[in-house]
């Protein structure tokens, strides 16, 4: 039976994906004042879910392969190992959609075609396959609930974590709101100077840099070219939160990889993990990734890349250092006699055990990813299509708003980059302290002035907390 | 472990590092995309006679591994080409940009640790104090803050607003100041570039010092101090903190080495003429010899912190001596 909990997130979940992946793909022509029978036209456009190929075809890999093996090992969850193959032809069905073009068929192909549909049906299959996952191995089900709600109950005592959560979610719900709040329209200079009544709304048009009044648009003022700095505000939301989401997905995944590798394989190939993380960790960040954004063009997507292949360094340290700690513990030994391989001890049982402090990085990533994109677009190396808060902030310096002052253009952008990485620095430090115990014990025994002395008793029984800071990496 | 072996292997460890850092500099402008000659000359239409020509000064007719051999026979003899948006040595161009960055880093360091270090103590020291809550979190908030909207925040209220201070460069252009006056000056035109730099750094070195204070003082020591009938002063500043100094320390050491590429964004800003600001323009204006020597500076600076953080480490913390 399915663990009831289980059940719940499942049903809740699936549908706010397809919701949410619908959102940040909505139509951004269409006007706020449209009214409802467009806003619902919106969520079934042929801009929908309009991804490349690849992408559907990756995923779908992702979904086949575990899906071959587990049937081929005849494992547990039939049903489930079916779903997921089910998964993946509908993945592969919809990229061979994607990818018919004019002249044939291509990899970067985007048609326009019921992506939405397609999307809908993935998700849900998605949601089948978790809901078979957990009636085919209904003991690791129950562990996995068992374990999140525990996370959860810890973590939700944490009161700069739950800040962090709320702050990110009033965030993550304006960028996925953004075709409702503002026009994007607004963000066309071109538009605003025709004034051909292409806007949805009567605002007035205000010359460059008015201050803030009133009028809904002109809460934050206009910019140097007559703008409403609040449109840009609220669609810079997105590609700031999404270079910071997938370039902490690439960084981290590298990181890991070669983190365990490196931690895992003592001799030379170890030695090989480390020496390509020392030098990485010695060339100075931002001298390089600006060399590679010089290089490699502007668009978002390349920004992604260059944090993504630049920021991986201290994930991997941090990886190894635990992984060199969970190969010495005795049932990498018993595994290893039972004749398991490399491969298999390290995804099967280093992983899970390093896995908690992978997920605290990550979070803690995340906030340095904003602020790297933040800076790369600042130094106007970011997307000139696109709006960012770096590039917000790179507009309002290179157009002088310090020296005007227009600081309704200054403040909004960098409030929100800090309220931003504040809220992932909370939330990684509050995962941090929830995921290991050791830490847990520390908060606890240096809470109160009072109870110093205790703690410094647990400290003679204990290790003590400062002993591994000893010596320098 | 003994002196000269501990020093030797560092130093052969730091050599290691620079020949790696220094071949993935070389590695690093020939993968870009396009022809490496083309790159190393200026934007626009250049005559293929002078691209061939390019093409022979740099050695890159021939086959890689020649290259790269000639390419460290230039990094050791300091030929690093000629800047083409000033078209003079990039050795030359670079060597004239240190001092300011210099100036800059070294005077903002000396204020963010000192500040950083004096909170974190009490911080530490005092934890869940209300003064611990409200230090750290402003420290943190000055961690999570970019440094150049600081700084444009700073120039817009002290030199928009009130007209204290000037809105960036060293010196006025033109000015000809001497002895005392110029040394008025240029504190006057550094107040601000250097307050926006330490300031990105002390949430750093607070959130450091205040985590070590906490690590160390419930040692035994600390214990046995007290034991001994210690006031709680002479237990923090005497025995305490000289051992939370000890990570501090090091911290500090390596990050003076980043700082040297993390002040590109207060120059930029302030338009301070250093490396950073150097580092920029030379990105904006693709000259691609003086950003590969700024480059190689910067990781060298690293690489060389790196290496006195450990030393001062060995004759610091006398268990590495054991």
């Amino acid at each position: 039976m399915i663990p009831r909990r289980l059940r719940m997130w499942i049903l809740i979940w699936t549908p706010a994906l397809i919701v949410a992946l619908n959102l940040s793909t909505y139509p951004k022509e269409v006007p706020l004042s449209a009214g409802l029978e467009a806003v619902v036209r919106g969520f079934f456009s042929d801009v929908i879910a309009r991804y490349p190929a690849w992408v559907m075809l990756l995923v779908g890999l992702a979904a086949l392969v575990p899906a071959v093996l587990g049937l081929a090992r005849r494992s547990k969850a039939r049903t489930f190992n079916i779903v997921l193959l089910v998964l993946s032809l509908v993945l592969f069905v919809w990229a061979y959609r994607a990818g018919v073009t004019d002249e044939g068929w291509s990899l970067t192909g985007r048609t326009p075609g019921p992506g939405w549909l397609f999307q809908a049906l993935a998700v849900a299959v998605g949601g089948v396959a978790a809901w078979f996952w957990a009636l085919g191995n209904p003991e690791r089900a129950e562990l996995f609930v068992w374990n999140g709600h525990q996370i959860w109950k810890l973590y939700r005592a944490n009161w700069q974590g739950m800040v962090g959560l709320g702050i990110l979610i009033v965030f993550g719900l304006m960028a996925l709101l953004a075709p409702f709040l503002a026009d994007h329209g607004y963000l066309d200079p071109n538009a605003q100077i025709r004034g051909d009544g292409s806007l949805d709304s009567e605002v007035p048009l205000l010359g460059p840099y008015h201050p803030p009044t009133t009028a809904y648009y002109n809460w934050f003022g206009t910019d140097q070219v007559g703008q409403s700095v609040l449109a840009e505000f609220i669609w810079s939301a997105r590609i700031s939160l999404m270079v910071g989401l997938l370039a902490t997905l690439i960084s981290t995944l590298l990181g890991a990889a070669i983190g365990i590798a490196s931690g895992y394989y003592g001799s030379w190939q170890g030695e090989i993990g480390m020496r390509l993380t020392d030098v990485f960790l010695v060339i100075p960040w931002l001298p390089l990734a600006m060399v590679l954004a010089a290089a490699w063009g502007q668009n978002y997507w390349m920004i992604i890349v260059i944090i993504g292949i630049t920021s991986w360094p201290g994930t991997a340290r941090v990886v190894r250092s635990d992984t060199l700690r969970v190969r010495e513990l005795q049932f990498i030994e018993r595994a290893r006699a039972i004749g398991s391989g490399d491969g298999h001890i390290m995804a099967k049982h280093v992983l899970p055990n390093v896995f908690p402090l992978i997920f605290a990085n990550t979070v803690l990533v995340v906030a340095i990813a904003i602020l790297s994109e933040t800076t790369l677009s600042f130094l106007g190396l970011g997307d000139p299509l696109n709006f960012s808060w770096g590039t917000m902030l790179h507009y309002a310096w290179s157009n002088g708003a310090a020296g005007l002052p227009a600081w309704w253009y200054l403040l909004p952008p960098g409030i929100a980059i800090i309220l931003v990485v504040l809220a992932f620095t909370f939330m990684g430090t509050a995962f941090d302290e929830v995921l290991d115990p050791k830490l847990r014990k520390r908060e606890e025994s240096g809470d109160t002035a009072g109870r110093r002395e205790l703690g410094a008793a647990e400290a003679v029984t204990h290790a003590g907390p400062g002993t591994e800071k000893g010596a320098p990496a | 472990m003994d002196k000269r072996r501990y020093f030797a292997k560092k130093i052969a460890n730091a050599l290691l590092t620079v020949i790696l850092v220094a071949s993935f500099n070389f590695a690093l402008f020939r993968i870009l995309p396009g022809d490496p000659a083309r790159l190393l000359m200026p934007k626009g239409k250049q005559p293929p006679e002078a691209v061939e020509k390019q093409r022979k000064t740099f050695n890159l007719d021939k086959p890689m591994w020649q290259q790269f051999i000639y390419y460290w026979g230039d990094t050791i003899q300091g030929r690093f080409g000629i800047s083409f948006s000033e078209k003079r040595p990039v050795t030359e161009v670079v060597s004239e940009r240190i001092w300011p960055t210099v100036v800059l880093v070294g005077t903002g360091t000396i204020i963010a640790t000192g500040i950083g270090i004096f909170t974190g103590v009490f911080a530490g020291w005092r934890r869940n104090s209300k003064y611990d809550v409200i230090s750290t979190n402003s420290g943190m908030v000055f961690y999570a803050m970019p440094t150049f909207w600081f700084g444009l925040l700073m120039i817009m209220l002290f030199s928009t607003y009130l007209r204290w201070f000037p809105t960036g460069r060293m010196s006025e252009p033109g000015a000809d100041l001497q002895g005392m006056e110029a040394f008025v000056d240029l504190i006057w035109h550094m107040t601000l570039p250097v307050f926006t730099f330490a300031i990105a750094w002390v949430g750093e070195y607070h959130l450091i010092m205040r985590s070590s204070i906490t690590g160390v003082m419930n040692d035994d020591f600390a214990l046995t101090a007290r034991a001994k009938g210690l006031s709680e002063n002479t237990v923090l500043w005497r025995h305490v903190v000289p051992n939370a100094m000890l990570p501090t320390v090091t911290i500090v050491m390596m990050n003076i080495g980043f700082v040297l590429s993390g002040a590109i964004l207060t120059e930029t800003v302030f338009n301070w003429p250093g490396l950073g600001l150097l580092a920029y323009e030379a990105m904006t204006k693709r000259d691609y010899p003086v950003m590969q020597m700024v480059f190689l500076i910067a990781s060298v600076a690293v690489i060389v912190a790196n290496l006195i953080a450990d030393i001062t480490y060995y004759y610091l913390d006398p268990r590495v001596q054991a």
